[in-house]
């Protein structure tokens, strides 16, 4: 397969840009990011990669918070750019709203990376590939399916179609899962919203109407936990059953495949790797260097015991191992983006 | 209107033109006939018959029994058990908070906090549940705390005199950012007791345990308000305020009895939906003031107060529910989960408007 | 040609012949009720003509028709000879008919000027509107009324006896043939209704006729040329004023004769002190109230707007929070601001803002007739519904409460059949003394009679009965003993027998 090559090569690149970060010429001295939504365990992890990237770096890393208000957004960038920090980090509320910030940016002469989400005239994206993230997902669902479910897949969706990143991550992990099982179908494609009761509610329904399915696959962790929480009120037992999360952006996921023995497979995205490769891109932006315009940062399927490779958990917090997450080798490109989905 | 009118409106106006006024719902002529024959009819029976056929009740039972034929028609899983256990647990959540929610809009005031609070007090639960691995303390502090939701709410409103809308959107707001003060993550379930998971997801035979709780706190809330001089109050309270106070009653402390309740019925509605959710969830509950609202007002209470009954609201619940678990049944776009309820809304209310104008002729 | 109030030179061709307006065999149909049956009803241009009749009798009908608002179902108009059709507000405006209902339309955050030309403001060079223009012209036109107030003012902050002014100054601001006032004088005190009369007359005097619709006999006298009286929506009798006594209009209006508006049947009130206020004063109003009311005694309080009969009600029964005083019922102290005590002692108030303060229109008469009560017909929290409308049933046979039913919205009710509702509460509830607010506002003249006989029987009970009125006739007629007010302070305290209408103006001046 040719992805073993691209990871090969996307390794190498790596290897080669962390030499490069650790014996910078300069490093900035200030970075500013306006985050989307720090209420969100994602984004404080993200924050967590960030500031502790940073610190060994030794740089300050300021956090503002839009709270999904794009007017917040640009009034906190623009104090960035007026108190002239080094280098801007943004996740974009909303294209249109960034879009004339980058402007700013560029004349103000500071250079500009985005997190998570794309905009017209960016320089750099850093960003996890959804559809990567939920194919690989799919792959390792299918293995299970077939050596523990008797090789049938039936498969609820608990996904959110109003965004294309977890439209992608559905799609994904279908064509992964179908890799394996061929005739593997989606029962029911639903819309949980995102947030776990919502996901509980409307799973509930879907269980009532198909009793025949087997796997539950979500697009974030409180869509796959609502999910088996229907599940559960249901009165079902969780034999025969595979569930299937995204993220891992929090404890919801270790607390769940520690006692839920549906809960095998975890999506994880690594929001600390992204912070962290966040910091990196700034600095490369700073010192002039070229970077691809999506700098991908890495996820992997944790099945069983995996996660304890990645985390360590104490019973109140978790602590991210650098070193395995490090090593974990992204590749230079996503196999499908949010631009194919318009095609 | 066009041009201002003067004191009393056209209705009144005729009516008393003609000496014997024609009754405003079909119901009360019954009773009236009824009366006139004999002054000690059993008011039970009565006021059942009314509650049943009166109001705009019909055209809600209507709405009910046409969407639950049709959705049947087009999926007959529609009626499966396992379906129908699924909206009755649905409807539970809402009917609780809906049935104190009814009580408070009697009285003319209305709690938007209750979707807010509900995940706070569902963390809050949990979290005391975890460290003292007993139920009835975590029930304790759930109820504690969304009642003094309730509490501070009723106060504000009663002793400070602010609006009960703009109360309870400051109470929200302080509910929404103050449970990430409390905890930025979901509180995990680490009791692992056993009598907790029932809450939300046991069963007693065949009937889910949440069923229940909302069966009870329904009928208690529909004997008060029916049958108890508190459940008159509150209905005189809503009615008019002032003539409350001038009979010699305490009109703030009947309202803030409303906001209690609500808050005590929010109490029991957390700990069954962080129950369900295996965990305190700070995002949960988003939008569930509007539901209950909805419901509420769909089953003909008025937001001025003085008028409603909780009958109308059970209904207002399972139709909202019933469209809710329909749409998913039926594969359509699930965006029309907030359309549809819309449409009903509207269209009871103006359903009823037309059958109150029958009546009237 | 029109009427224009700013060039009244052209208001001189007015042809007086010629009614300026004739209604023929005016039919209304309401569902389930004939509001208006073959009506008709003639305006003399420069005539002030009084349309009478109880509520219900279809006077609000026929100036809605007049206004556009309800269409006729029969019948027809004619201005000035001309048949009309009035389908709308507008197309009577159009007509030049004015009505200025009892509710204010006016907005209140604009100048009283804007509010005049609100219909369409003259505008100068390149369509901006002429601010200048509209200030003079209302200055001129007020100045033709007699009316003394700064167009530039915001309306706001008038008095509403003004702002009434500004709503006839409105009706005449464009071009007017009839002006239609709905009971103006509800909320006016007697300077200010005097005040009104000459503006009413002025306007008349430009050829305009005028349609004053009120059920206050007195104030008809005084004011109108001619009166028309409805009656169960038909026309009873257009008569000039000159033939007209009380005693006969009070009788087309009622469709009987009422031999004695106050009759008394109770005898002299006992010795026993029931209501004792000592210095009651409060923050806005009162100051150092003291009287003392006897059972079975009715204390009639007369003063003039603005007196303080309303504010001493409140305080006296609790409702209002007092800065200084005491009230003692039947020997025990009232706790201040706390109506529950006052209930429980045995005070308690029949407003004057029944719709706001007494009422609760939804829900059925039997609610509203034992709220004060309600704790008699229950045991252990549950009401005995049944016990209870037994109760309430008495009270509807024995004041003749018509009502259809006891689950009846008290809203339906006519203004005299919800008072009985309201006295029966507290009937229910058992009084020692009750306060009356302004008893018979807003209710017909043959129900008046009804509640006067009510108020009467209260006493005769041996309740001592505070009564505040406005009314002379009611004050003169029903009480033992009348006190006056004048801006918070008790001026005097006569007995029946030594009080004349000059002693208790003079105390009501102050």
């Amino acid at each position: 397969m040719h992805w073993s090559k691209s990871i090969l090569f996307a390794s190498a690149a790596v290897l080669a840009m962390g030499a490069a970060a650790a014996h910078a010429e300069n490093m900035p001295k200030r970075i500013g990011y306006v985050t989307n939504y720090a209420t969100h365990e994602w984004y404080q992890n993200v924050i967590k990669g960030m500031k502790a990237h940073g610190k060994d770096l030794g740089i300050e890393v300021e956090v503002q918070d839009a709270n999904l208000d794009i007017a917040k957004q640009v009034a906190a960038a623009e104090d960035f750019i007026a108190k002239g920090v080094d280098v801007l980090i943004l996740t974009p509320v909303n294209e249109e709203g960034v879009v004339p910030l980058l402007r700013q940016a560029k004349a103000a002469n500071i250079p500009v990376v985005l997190e998570g989400n794309p905009v017209k005239g960016m320089t750099t994206m850093v960003a996890i590939c959804d559809y990567d993230t939920g194919y690989f997902s799919g792959v390792e669902a299918g293995k299970y399916a077939k050596e523990k479910l008797g090789g049938a897949a039936k498969v609820m969706n608990v996904g959110l179609p109003l965004l294309s990143a977890t439209v992608l991550r559905s799609q994904g992990f279908m064509d992964g899962l179908k890799t394996i099982i061929p005739d593997a179908v989606m029962v029911h494609d639903l819309d949980g919203g995102g947030n776990p009761d919502r996901a509980l509610e409307v799973s509930s329904a879907a269980l009532a109407k198909n009793a025949d399915i087997n796997i539950i696959y979500g697009i974030n962790d409180s869509s796959s936990l609502g999910g088996l929480q229907a599940w559960k009120a249901a009165g079902k037992s969780q034999d025969g059953l595979l569930t299937v999360g995204t993220g891992g952006e929090g404890l919801a996921f270790i607390n769940a495949m520690q006692n839920e023995p549906s809960y095998r497979i975890e999506a994880a995205m690594f929001p600390e790797k992204e912070g962290f490769t966040t910091i990196d891109a700034a600095v490369k932006l700073f010192n002039n260097e070229q970077v691809p315009e999506h700098i991908v940062s890495p996820t992997a399927p944790m099945t069983g015991e995996d996660w304890k490779k990645y985390y360590d958990y104490d019973g109140t917090a978790r602590t991210i191992k650098w070193d395995a997450v490090n090593a974990l080798q992204p590749p230079a490109k996503c196999m499908k983006t949010s631009a194919d989905l318009k095609k | 209107m066009a041009l201002p009118t003067s004191r009393e409106g056209p209705t009144g106006q005729m009516l008393s033109a003609a000496k014997t006024p024609a009754p405003a719902h079909g119901p009360e002529r019954r009773e009236w006939t009824e009366m006139s024959e004999l002054t000690h009819a059993p008011a039970q029976r009565r006021s059942i018959g009314g509650q049943l056929l009166g109001g705009s009740q019909l055209v809600l039972g209507a709405i009910l029994a046409v969407l639950c034929i049709a959705i049947s028609i087009a999926a007959p899983q529609f009626y499966s058990e396992p379906n129908i256990i699924a909206i009755l647990r649905q409807c539970a959540l809402v009917l609780i908070v809906a049935s104190g929610m009814t009580m408070l809009i009697i009285t003319a005031e209305v709690d938007l906090s209750v979707g807010a609070s509900l995940a706070f007090v569902g963390c809050i639960g949990m979290a005391v549940l975890n460290s003292t691995h007993s139920l009835t303390l975590g029930m304790l502090a759930a109820l504690a705390f969304a009642g003094g939701v309730g509490l501070f709410n009723g106060l504000v409103v009663t002793r400070l005199r602010v609006n009960s809308l703009i109360a309870t959107i400051g109470t929200m707001m302080m509910l929404q950012g103050g449970v990430y003060l409390f905890t930025r993550e979901a509180v995990q379930n680490h009791n692992r007791l056993a009598i907790f998971t029932d809450l939300g997801a046991g069963y007693v035979g065949a009937v889910p345990v949440p069923v229940i709780l909302a069966a009870l706190i329904f009928a208690v809330a529909y004997v008060t308000l029916r049958f108890t001089t508190l459940g008159r109050y509150l209905y005189a309270v809503g009615a008019n305020e002032k003539a409350v106070r001038l009979s010699g009653l305490r009109s703030e402390r009947l309202k803030l009895f409303g906001f209690v309740v609500t808050g005590l019925c929010v109490g029991v509605a957390g700990m069954i939906l962080s129950s369900l959710m295996n965990a305190g969830q700070p995002t949960a509950g988003r939008g569930f003031e509007l539901t209950v609202i909805a419901a509420v007002i769909l089953g003909g209470t008025s937001l001025l107060g003085g008028r409603g009954s909780l009958f109308g609201t059970l209904l207002g619940v399972l139709v909202l529910k019933v469209i809710d678990n329909g749409i998913i049944i039926l594969s359509w776009n699930q965006d029309l989960q907030m359309v549809v309820p819309g449409i009903v809304i509207i269209l009871a209310t103006y359903l009823d408007i037309i059958r109150n104008k029958a009546n009237v002729r | 040609m029109s009427v224009d109030f700013l060039h009244p030179g052209e208001g001189a061709a007015i042809d007086t012949d010629v009614p300026a307006l004739e209604l023929r065999g005016i039919g209304k149909r309401f569902p389930g009720v004939v509001a208006l049956d073959n009506v008709d009803f003639t305006l003399e241009p420069g005539k002030i003509h009084a349309l009478m009749g109880e509520n219900g009798a279809g006077k609000s009908t026929l100036i809605k028709i007049m206004a556009g608002v309800y269409g006729k179902d029969a019948g027809t108009i004619r201005m000035r000879g001309r048949e009309v059709d009035i389908k709308s507000p507008r197309d009577s405006l159009k007509e030049g008919i004015k009505v200025v209902f009892q509710e204010i339309a006016l907005i209140s955050e604009f100048t009283v000027a804007e509010n005049i030309f609100l219909e369409g403001y003259p505008t100068g060079k390149a369509g901006s509107i002429d601010w200048k223009k509209i200030r003079a012209d209302s200055a001129a036109l007020f100045n033709r009324i007699g009316f003394d107030v700064d167009p530039a003012a915001r309306t706001g902050s008038l008095p509403v006896s003004q702002q009434q002014m500004v709503e006839i100054a409105r009706a005449l601001a464009h071009e007017a043939r009839v002006v239609v006032m709905d009971e103006p004088t509800s909320s006016l005190t007697p300077n200010e209704v005097s005040l009104l009369f000459t503006v009413i007359r002025r306007v008349a005097a430009l050829g305009i006729a005028v349609v004053y619709v009120s059920h206050k006999l007195d104030e008809v006298f005084e004011i109108a040329d001619t009166v028309t009286v409805l009656r169960d929506g038909r026309h009873i009798s257009t008569r000039p004023i000159g033939e007209h006594t009380n005693d006969t209009l009070i009788q087309d209006m009622i469709g009987r004769r009422i031999d004695n508006l106050f009759p008394r049947k109770r005898g002299a009130p006992g010795s026993k002190v029931a209501l004792s206020v000592e210095n009651l004063s409060t923050a806005k109003k009162l100051d150092e109230v003291s009287f003392e009311a006897r059972a079975g005694e009715v204390l009639g309080f007369f003063g003039l707007m603005g007196a303080g009969r309303t504010e001493l009600a409140k305080a006296i029964v609790g409702y209002d929070p007092i800065t200084a005083g005491t009230i003692t019922v039947d020997g025990q102290r009232l706790a201040p601001h706390d109506t529950r005590t006052g209930v429980k002692l045995g005070i308690g108030l029949l407003t004057e803002d029944r719709k706001s303060e007494g009422l609760m229109g939804e829900l059925p008469v039997y609610q509203n007739a034992s709220l004060a009560s309600l704790g008699a017909f229950a045991r252990l929290g549950f009401v005995d519904k049944a016990k209870e409308n037994r109760a309430v049933q008495d009270y509807v046979d024995r004041f003749r409460i018509k009502t259809p039913s006891l689950f009846q919205q008290v809203k339906n009710l006519s203004g005299g059949n919800q008072q009985k509702v309201l006295i029966s509460r507290w009937l229910m509830r058992g009084l020692k003394v009750i306060v009356v607010d302004e008893p018979t506002r807003g209710i017909d003249v043959g129900a008046k009679s009804e509640i006067f006989a009510l108020i009467d029987r209260l006493a005769g009970e041996g309740l001592a009965v505070v009564m505040m009125t406005s009314e002379m006739p009611e004050l003169l007629g029903l009480s033992d003993r009348i006190a006056v007010m004048c801006e918070g302070r008790l001026t005097a305290i006569m007995s029946r027998e030594e009080a004349t209408q000059e002693k208790i103006l003079n105390a009501a001046i102050g």
